[in-house]
């Protein structure tokens, strides 16, 4: 009872003491001393290598000679060495007391196991191309979503989330664009559950991810693959006495660079050349007024152990965050179990993994990094009560004006809140029929609620930012939204696997069923007209809803997709591997006749260095693979003539009946996007496995693409029809090259870098779209919606800018723009060509790893080369006349003379190349006592500091050159206009991690 | 969900829309699907297309870009100086409004004709006539567009002529017109609904331009049509100008075809939005903050309280002068249409801006400073036009409570514009503006709806003048001045255009919109209209 008091008081005291009271058990028999040197395979001593007595806390570490000495509590015991870098050893005592023991570094282990689909294998049998990526490679630090763990760490794996918004999700591409269909981000599957929502998983509770790059590895999973995949492998349970994890850390974050602008001295010295502003006499920071310094803190803590039947691992990880912008920031909980039993002396094994994510944001509102750059910076923040700018009379400054209001009254007086839970149940049974031949069971679901509640109070005059109607709190007399919504999926699935062994042959074959519902459901309502902003909690008060003025909205709509695949792997003698895959597909969808697709692999390879005695050389094994993946649209129902209310009509005597409509052209025609993709690589370990890399080349062909495209009007009812469009090509090159440059004793030294290029042309348009352009972006509102920036052309790279040419102003202070024949003209209409390419040319990472003695440095370089970006705060508003009522924004190319509207062209696009230093950590792991003692009761102890993103180098003038690869102004974003810095971005920030990892 | 699962037939998952075969069953929803053609018209009185492209263009109303407010890429300057393009969102939305209306109707055509209920011929005979009036505007907007009328014809048409497309109105509206409900205003089961006197108000319409359109006057057909209307004993003028476009104008006797806006069912007439300043928000008690755009130009205000103009009884007006100092004037009753003046709140106190344009630099600053009125002198047309200049459209009365969507409705075809019409195809028939008949019933709209004095004579200019006094801002300015021969001519912000005779039967290329280019992009059938 006394321990179960302390466990509800404290988590992590009462599993320290769970860990003493084993502890306690295991020493009461008989010990014995045993003693060693570790080294690596050059027999270059390692020092600081972690020495534990499995299934206790009794540990030690390695001294300088790389010798270690430890009381083990029996002669059965089992040494487990551990090492960053290395591969974990474990070897039994046997009687022995004496260990001589050679560690393997990580990369060069080529039994290493790789996720593939529906399975595993050896990394020596992969003849695709799939990278690897475990724990202690993660990005480290002020960690807020998963896919930030692998930025900049896959060759051909783009992550990128301008601006530091922590409630923002990250744009994931592999390999450049490869659909224009419903994933554009690889297929997430994590322990098996397919389509799984990649923060459903704490960051902390990941062991490994794969990242299925080309076509044959992802052809598996048919449908959804043509994106890639990433499968993510969450901790397991092993054998022995309960383990105790603790790792906490904290952030400090701030703003590292704004959109520049006009001091309020260079505002008021412009307003005496221009007249029509005002100086309204005060010197606001604008930009200070709406951030801060965030504090974040992370703590995870994770319980495992088993025995021979069972395994378990389970973890609480709990996060607080403040956003740089006052007054955002969130604070999420996870749980997760994953619970192993093997049954029928181990023939049968029961997985169940359960995981559950509770998070409440604070949104705010990103438009108030907008205003803050473009507020006049001679407004005081405040102002009396009743004055003439107190428009909205809560005592804040605020002018009337499109697209303005004042930053700081918009993040404090108005709420935006998002509380999601996500909710994953997972669990399997396998059975071993015969030797090799299983069979297993699986069924999954996954849950996700998103509840949305904002408010604008009575006296709150927020422009755009609350609401892209305008509406506001001042407007509506308090306006409130309320919105809910669920989505909601369930796989279940059968596969029967089998391994022989014949002669020579290694055979693996793996066949199974697999089906999937989808069903997503929700509704919102907007309301306004609050008689108090104390009632605005319950949203059945406001007026607007007897007085009809509300706006209800809901839907709910479903789809499902069943599967037949199977995949046989064939191994002779570690010399060649091959593999082949079929993967039949069909979907709810699609139209009736175009259901169901194919989706066939092959690849195979040969080790060079099984076959022929290459001195230096450890492995050499190249591959080639071929693969089909297919993609879904991003809607269901796009073949059915379906109707919905679309207005209203009058039926007489004041009543008003609703009207049913089309909603859309129906395309009973379109059928599957296909991807085929071609892969070739060659995978390389030479002088000691001291060098080691993966270089490859592909080229892909993806037909079918399904686009929602403009069509004439008429003959079709709306202006844009989902069709298969064209056919669109890229070839791409990728290598991952790693380098012990120094080893052994003292100051060991990786050095890794990684670089990968994709160029991706649309080859081919539709004959009824032959010479026309797709996927055009405008720059936007206020005024700005029909200029169109980008688009998409026939036998062009995709992320085309288009717009006229800037050639200059003229006396008068008037744009000029070349008129294609070399003359400088004041028409922007009459000649507009290619202005630049918002994706990059190549990619590069580069990954320093530095360890002396108990020491360890990380320093990791990352950089995007030859796109540019379209600056739309510069657009909009880096122009003198702007001054009338908003900051002016002034960069380098900033020109007084300019007395002009704003009209679009090139000089409003700039190259964007940048090299941003990511992520350096510094971590120092503590020596425990000598003697397997515990050093206060601890199996062991780091500490770290990571700075995140130290410095950028790029001649951007905006606040963040990060490539942005799909225009997200529009639902769903618009993947064929990249490269558009939009202005409703949080600015890039800086942060420093101090952080520990304690183990009991 | 069991193994076995393989069905893949997605009508069983069909929630939140309905599958349209299975529709059109009964009465509620054939006339649910049937009021779908008439819910497209709801987008006309905004800021997008027909108020646009018939009234910016023209010497009634600018929009004149105030600072950062209404630049707009330049859109609006380019509709006032007749320097529009393909490019530009007024003619692209004007098509994807009209073609969209034609969609609906086609499809209706097509679906109801495999169903039998007896309603359905009178439907169908509604559908062709609605769709007649959207081909009307076509036909006036850009002349030589595609005919569709064929809902099962998918392959992208190419332009017809403007002639063919005048003889497709033409035949149309003729066929239908006698199938159709011969009911007055205040009949409610075919208010805002077409009816037999739509039919002929829209083909007075197209008869009054067939010179313009076709080449070939048709006066006699023009006033037969206006006759039709005139003699049918359903309608007159309604005695007081201000109630055809009062909040509760429903059913009054001049209404033959209107949109029933309500702020709940039937949102859309955004008038107030368009051309009242932001903190008249506080005026009217409106949910909603006003734009500050669309505004009158001071020579056509003061058509109406020049005396020399427009004679009649005289009193205080605001004047043309930049701060709108009060002068003596033409009383006008129509001066309703116009708010001008100082700006109150609902509190009685005058409205402060306390953004007004400042003077420096040589740029002159509004002399009213930040107390909030509006003058119907505009210092210039961009780029900073003072937030408070310009006449603003207050025609559909506003009150206070206004939301966002005004509850008036909005005429499409109105009496006096039919009376008008005959006037002008009687005076053009016989050559006479003074035509004793044209003279009547302008003297008769001057006195019952001015309450001003009666003309002795007129000339095209005066009649036009009158005209536009009487119709402001009801979307028929550009026609008439094409069709008066003065929309190629200077006027305030507007320099004569430059002439040619590219267009249709040798008319200024201007003088028809260019085809959008998004639509040209989708349908290489298309060909562009001459000039563009």
């Amino acid at each position: 009872m006394h321990l179960l008091s302390r466990m509800l008081k404290s988590m992590p005291v009462c599993l320290y003491a769970l860990a003493l009271f084993y502890g306690a058990g295991v020493s009461a028999q008989e010990s014995l001393k045993v003693s060693g040197k570790v080294a690596d395979n050059n027999a270059a001593p390692l020092a600081g290598v972690t020495v534990l007595i499995k299934g206790t806390k009794t540990a030690t570490v390695t001294g300088p000679d790389g010798g270690f000495s430890i009381t083990a509590p029996s002669a059965s015991a089992v040494l487990v060495f551990s090492y960053v870098g290395y591969q974990i050893q474990e070897v039994a005592l046997g009687g022995q007391t004496s260990f001589d023991i050679r560690l393997a570094p990580l990369n060069a282990n080529m039994n290493e196991v790789v996720v593939v689909g529906y399975g595993t294998q050896k990394k020596r049998e992969i003849t695709s191309a799939i990278t690897r990526v475990d724990a202690e490679q993660f990005n480290k630090g002020n960690i807020s979503d998963v896919s930030q763990l692998l930025q900049g760490k896959v060759a051909g794996l783009s992550i990128a989330k301008p601006g530091g918004d922590p409630n923002a999700g990250f744009t994931i591409r592999l390999r450049g664009l490869s659909t224009l269909g419903a994933n554009t981000s690889p297929l997430i599957v994590i322990d098996g559950q397919i389509g799984a929502d990649i923060n459903s998983v704490d960051p902390n509770d990941i062991a490994s991810m794969d990242v299925l790059k080309d076509g044959s590895s992802a052809a598996i999973y048919g449908t959804r693959g043509s994106a890639g995949v990433i499968i993510i492998t969450t901790k397991s349970g092993g054998r022995g006495g309960p383990q105790v994890a603790y790792n906490a850390n904290v952030t400090a974050e701030k703003a590292a660079r704004f959109t520049k602008h006009m001091t309020p001295d260079e505002f008021r010295a412009l307003l005496k050349t221009t007249g029509a502003g005002t100086d309204y006499g005060a010197n606001t920071d604008w930009d200070k007024a709406i951030t801060r310094t965030g504090i974040t803190q992370d703590h995870n803590l994770s319980l495992s152990g088993g025995n021979q039947h069972t395994s378990y691992n389970v973890s609480i990880n709990y996060r607080k965050g403040e956003g740089i912008a006052i007054t955002t920031g969130y604070n999420q909980v996870n749980g997760r179990l994953n619970l192993t039993h093997k049954a029928l002396n181990d023939r049968l094994v029961f997985n169940v993994q359960t995981s559950l994510t509770h998070r409440n944001s604070t949104l705010g509102f990103a438009n108030a990094f907008e205003y803050a750059t473009i507020y006049n910076p001679t407004a005081p923040i405040h102002v009396p009560v009743g004055s003439i700018n107190d428009i909205a009379g809560g005592g804040w400054f605020e002018f009337s004006a499109t697209d303005y209001s004042n930053p700081v009254a918009l993040l404090m007086q108005n709420t935006a809140n998002m509380e999601t839970k996500r909710q994953n149940i997972a669990g399997s049974a396998e059975y071993e029929i015969i030797k090799g031949l299983k069979a297993l069971v699986r069924y999954a679901q996954q849950t996700i609620n998103l509840d949305s509640n904002k408010y604008s109070p009575i006296n709150a005059y927020a422009n755009r930012g609350f609401d892209p109607n305008n509406d506001n709190g001042f407007s509506r007399h308090g306006l409130a939204f309320l919105g809910n919504g669920e989505s909601f999926n369930q796989l279940y699935e059968n596969t029967l696997s089998y391994q022989h062994t014949f002669n020579d042959f290694d055979l693996g074959a793996v066949a199974g069923y697999s089906y999937q519902d989808f069903r997503n459901t929700g509704s919102s309502i907007l309301a306004g007209n609050f008689v108090t902003d104390a009632a605005a909690g319950n949203i059945s008060a406001a007026l607007d809803i007897p007085y009809g003025l509300a706006t209800v909205k809901s839907f709910k709509n479903a789809s499902k997709l069943v599967a037949f695949f199977g995949r046989v792997n064939v191994n002779y003698k570690n010399m060649a591997f091959l593999a082949a895959s079929l993967r039949r597909e069909g979907s709810t969808v699609f139209g009736p006749n175009n259901k169901w697709g194919n989706f066939p692999a092959v690849s195979g390879g040969v080790d060079f260095s099984h076959i022929f005695d290459l001195p230096s050389i450890n492995s050499l094994k190249l591959r080639a693979s071929y693969g089909q993946t297919g993609s879904l649209p991003p809607y269901a129902y796009l073949s059915l003539p379906t109707l919905t209310v679309s207005g209203s009509y009058y039926a007489g005597n004041d009543q008003y009946g609703n009207t049913y409509a089309p909603n859309q052209n129906p395309n009973p025609n379109l059928r599957w996007e296909k991807k085929a993709e071609t892969d070739i690589g060659l995978d390389f370990s030479v002088f000691g496995n001291r060098l080691t890399g993966t270089i490859d080349y592909f080229r892909r062909t993806t037909s079918n693409l399904i686009f929602n495209a403009t069509v004439p009007v008429p003959p079709n009812l709306v202006s844009t029809t989902w069709e298969n469009i064209g056919t669109m090509t890229s070839n791409g090159f990728e290598f991952l090259i790693n380098y012990d440059v120094l080893r052994g004793r003292g100051l060991n030294w990786t050095t890794s870098v990684n670089f990968s290029r994709a160029h991706v042309v649309l080859t081919k348009l539709d004959p009824s779209l032959a010479g026309s352009y797709v996927g055009a972006s405008n720059l936007g509102s206020p005024g700005q919606e029909a200029t169109q920036i980008t688009r998409a052309m026939q036998g062009q790279p995709i992320g085309l800018f288009y717009q006229a040419v800037y050639r200059g102003v003229d006396q008068n202070g008037k744009y000029l723009f070349d008129d294609g024949k070399g003359n400088a003209v004041a028409d922007n209409n009459n000649y507009k060509t290619v202005i630049g390419n918002g994706l990059p040319k190549f990619e590069m990472g580069w990954s320093n790893t530095f360890r002396y003695s108990k020491w360890d440095l990380n320093v990791f370089l990352r950089g995007a080369f030859g796109h540019d970006l379209i600056n739309t705060y510069r657009a909009f508003y880096e122009n003198p006349t702007v001054a009338s009522v908003y900051n002016v924004v002034k960069t380098k190319y900033y020109n007084p003379k300019v007395n002009d509207a704003q009209l679009f062209s090139s000089l409003f696009v700039e190259k964007a190349t940048f090299v941003k230093l990511d992520n350096a950590t510094i971590g120092y792991t503590f020596a425990l006592k000598k003697d397997g003692a515990p050093a206060g009761g601890f199996r062991n102890l780091r500490a770290y500091v990571t700075g995140y993103n130290l410095f950028v180098i790029t001649g951007y003038t905006g606040a963040d050159p990060e490539v942005r690869y799909a225009d997200q102004s529009t639902f769903p974003p618009n993947i064929l206009a990249p490269g558009i810095d939009r202005r409703e971005n949080w600015v890039l920030t800086r942060s420093f991690t101090l952080g520990v990892n304690l183990g009991f | 969900m069991a193994g076995a699962c393989t069905k893949l037939d997605e009508t069983k998952y069909l929630y939140d829309t309905v599958d349209a075969d299975g529709f059109y069953q009964t009465d509620a929803e054939l006339s649910s699907a049937v009021g779908a053609a008439y819910s497209n018209l709801s987008g006309i009185a905004s800021n997008n297309h027909y108020l646009t492209i018939n009234e910016v263009t023209t010497d009634e109303i600018v929009v004149p870009t105030r600072g950062p407010d209404w630049g707009d890429g330049g859109r609006w300057v380019r509709l006032t100086t007749h320097t529009y393009t393909s490019t530009d969102p007024d003619p692209a939305n004007g098509w994807n409004f009209c073609y969209s209306g034609i969609n609906t109707c086609n499809r209706l055509i097509a679906t109801l004709s495999k169903y039998t209920n007896p309603k359905i011929p009178q439907y169908v005979a509604e559908l062709r006539g609605l769709r007649a009036i959207y081909y009307l505007w076509l036909l006036d907007w850009y002349g030589n567009v595609p005919i569709s009328i064929d809902f099962s014809q998918t392959t992208p048409p190419s332009n017809s002529t403007r002639d063919q497309v005048y003889a497709l109105v033409e035949s149309e509206l003729t066929a239908v017109a006698p199938l159709l409900p011969h009911t007055g205003p205040a009949t409610e089961s075919t208010y805002g609904r077409v009816n037999a006197y739509t039919c002929w108000a829209a083909l007075a319409k197209l008869y009054l331009n067939a010179q313009v359109w076709t080449g070939t006057a048709q006066w006699d057909k023009c006033i037969a049509a206006c006759d039709s209307v005139i003699n049918s004993g359903q309608y007159t003028l309604t005695p007081n100008y201000a109630d055809n476009f009062s909040k509760e104008n429903k059913g009054v006797p001049e209404t033959i075809f209107t949109i029933p806006y309500d702020h709940v069912h039937e949102q859309g007439n955004n008038i107030c939005m368009m051309t009242l300043n932001g903190l008249n928000q506080n005026t009217y008690n409106m949910n909603a903050q006003p734009w500050n755009g669309f505004a009158s130009v001071q020579e056509f205000y003061n058509s109406y309280i020049d005396p020399v103009q427009n004679p009649g009884p005289q009193g205080m007006v605001v004047g043309t002068d930049p701060a709108g100092d009060s002068v003596t004037g033409t009383l006008d009753k129509r001066l309703s249409n116009f708010l001008v003046g100082p700006q109150y709140g609902s509190d009685g106190k005058q409205l402060q801006d306390g953004g007004y344009e400042k003077s420096g630099g040589g740029y002159v600053g509004d002399p009213n400073g930040a107390p909030i009125t509006f003058t119907p002198y505009i210092n210039e047309l961009q780029p900073t036009a003072w937030r408070q200049s310009g006449a603003r459209i207050s025609k559909w009365g506003f009150y206070s409570g206004m939301t966002q969507n005004q509850d008036n409705d909005f005429a499409l075809f109105r009496y006096a514009d039919i009376l008008l019409t005959a006037a002008e195809a009687t005076a053009r028939k016989n050559n006479n503006w003074s035509d004793p008949y044209a003279l009547t019933i302008v003297n008769q709209i001057r006195t019952v709806h001015g309450g001003v004095d009666p003309y002795a004579t007129m000339t095209a200019a005066t009649f036009l003048a009158e005209r536009g006094r009487e119709m402001f801002f009801e979307g028929w300015r550009r026609q008439d001045m094409i069709r008066f021969g003065v929309f190629n001519n200077a006027w305030r912000f507007h320099p004569a255009d430059p002439s040619d005779a590219l267009g249709p039967h040798g008319i200024n290329h201007l003088n028809v919109m260019p085809l959008p280019d998004v639509q040209l992009n989708a349908n290489k059938a298309l060909k562009q209209n001459p000039g563009y």
